[in-house]
């Protein structure tokens, strides 16, 4: 009974201390649709949930559309609105997908580390795959991933007026940063 | 005579356009350099409890979110965690039964209000209210906000 109980308390403090599931509440998502006739269309969302399985490289992100702060309020009400993100009927924008080559970085020793990191990303409703780069800085018992990448509002069926007229890129460029 | 009548049309015309073109012009200038405001200095639309508001959006995610999204509210409650990376300094008021929470990204020029608090702290957040949803990766409720102060 006694090596029983032994071998669960061992199993548990084992699978606790091993965790392999980091999250944040506190990503950053920087999205840049800037143009050479409109600085504005640009944003920063700081309240990205994210997640990071370092045994199998799973990695999830979402983020509430709303939460994304123009420094000009009429770009982001346009931002908001339905020619643009729609955000009341898709408030939530998000990506689950996976480090492919998760066994090439060494979470016990620090150093930064280049992966590729392959999912989905759902924007407006629509999910689409996307492949990219990004990096994982290992400093001690904290995590930081980052990722750059561009998208095409097309594919998304986001194609405002102010995309036609030039105002708003057509490919703007997104930034992800977590730290676990 | 013909030639003095053309020429004062002429000058209407310069006028109107000249009077139309800085219109437009101040116009597009005033929305081109817009900003939001400071967020302590704007009327309150609401002032909640913490767990009550989270409560809400648990009970009516949809009528919660057509009430206050976009709102300015003052939120009480007791700071559960904060996170400090880098530019950012976020305050957090979690539901300890359930995992639920609010979380406060906080204006540039109020980030060292922010970043002088500590877990366990009675504090009055004042900020816009972005959403509330589900969250599938922590499977639980939150609601975000933008912009936030300490409300004084």
């Amino acid at each position: 009974m006694k090596k029983t109980i032994l071998s669960v308390a061992l199993l548990l403090t084992t699978g606790f201390l091993f965790a392999q599931k980091k999250t944040t509440t506190s990503a950053v998502i920087n999205f840049d649709a800037t143009t050479s006739i409109d600085a504005l269309p640009k944003a920063e969302n700081k309240t990205v949930i994210a997640s990071l399985d370092t045994k199998t490289g799973k990695l999830a992100f979402e983020a509430s559309v709303k939460s994304f702060s123009f420094s000009n309020p009429k770009i982001q009400e346009h931002f908001n609105n339905a020619g643009w993100m729609d955000s009341n009927q898709f408030p939530t924008a998000s990506f689950t997908g996976k480090i492919s080559n998760i066994d090439d970085v060494k979470f016990k020793k620090d150093g930064t580390y280049n992966v590729t990191v392959k999912g989905d990303l759902t924007i407006h409703g629509i999910t689409n795959p996307v492949e990219t780069t990004g990096s994982i800085m290992v400093n001690g018992k904290s995590l930081k991933t980052s990722a750059d990448f561009s998208i095409k509002l097309a594919d998304y069926k986001v194609n405002g007026s102010a995309v036609g007229a030039g105002k708003v890129s057509k490919e703007p460029n997104i930034s992800v940063v977590a730290e676990f | 005579m013909l030639t003095t009548k053309i020429n004062k049309k002429y000058k209407k015309w310069m006028i109107a356009i000249f009077v139309l073109l800085l219109t437009g012009g101040a116009v597009i200038w005033y929305l081109f350099t817009l900003k939001h405001d400071d967020t302590a200095g704007l009327k309150t639309d609401y002032t909640v409890k913490a767990m009550d508001f989270i409560k809400e959006f648990q009970k009516d995610l949809n009528g919660a979110n057509s009430k206050y999204s976009e709102k300015i509210i003052v939120v009480n409650g007791v700071v559960s965690a904060i996170d400090i990376i880098d530019t950012t300094a976020n305050i957090k008021m979690i539901d300890t039964a359930n995992g639920a929470y609010i979380i406060f990204a906080f204006q540039k020029q109020h980030l060292n209000e922010a970043k002088q608090l500590k877990e366990g702290d009675e504090v009055s957040i004042k900020g816009s209210c972005s959403n509330g949803a589900f969250s599938n990766i922590l499977e639980t409720e939150y609601v975000t906000f933008k912009r936030c102060a300490i409300n004084k």
